[in-house]
């Protein structure tokens, strides 16, 4: 986002609201992997501890998210370049 | 987002214009809300669920740019169709949300 606008006051709050939630958001994003590959990959509980195949799956899924997000990132920061270029500011 | 691109800061020099910054937090939340729908809903769509290798393949990654640029569409068309049943709530006295 554009923050040019700003006094340096304002950009050093703005810096740490973002960094708070960067922070947030990578907790989140932690917590939400863990669900997310665990419901696809742990199907089988005839064991204690994740077999080869678990452990790939895990691991896949977990490489893929991140891939999966980097270009839903880049496809999202295009639309919005597209959009917000007519009217000055951009993300 | 273009009700940021207000001129230059005024009020109270040397400090801070809290609502300025309130109103660039909002919009910074309701980007990240926006981005972080988007991931999750595009990953339910796109993303075969069994985990063979960890790359994207061709078709996901088609997908995905398919998937966000319609969630796009989707969103600018309900937001357009809210606008509109909101002049006509306004118009109509507010009695024609009934009949929806």
């Amino acid at each position: 986002m554009d923050f040019s606008q700003f006094n340096s006051a304002e950009q050093a709050h703005m810096n740490k609201v973002i960094e708070k939630k960067q922070m947030q958001d990578f907790m989140r994003l932690y917590s939400s992997l863990v669900e997310r590959c665990f419901q696809s990959c742990c199907n089988d509980f005839t064991s204690k501890s994740l077999k080869s195949t678990e452990e790939t799956c895990v691991m896949n899924c977990t490489d893929k998210f991140l891939k999966h997000s980097e270009r839903v990132g880049a496809r999202f920061a295009e639309h919005n370049a597209e959009t917000m270029g007519a009217s000055g500011s951009q993300l | 987002m273009s009700f940021l691109g207000r001129g230059a800061s005024s009020s109270n020099q040397g400090g801070m214009n809290t609502e300025k910054l309130e109103m660039a937090m909002t919009e910074l939340d309701m980007v990240t809300d926006v981005f972080n729908r988007l991931v999750s809903v595009c990953h339910s769509k796109c993303i075969n669920t069994r985990y063979a290798e960890p790359d994207l393949n061709k078709g996901e990654s088609v997908c995905i740019d398919r998937c966000v640029a319609k969630f796009f569409e989707v969103n600018k068309k309900v937001g357009e169709k809210m606008q509109a049943m909101g002049a006509n709530a306004t118009a109509g006295g507010g009695s024609s949300f009934g009949s929806l």
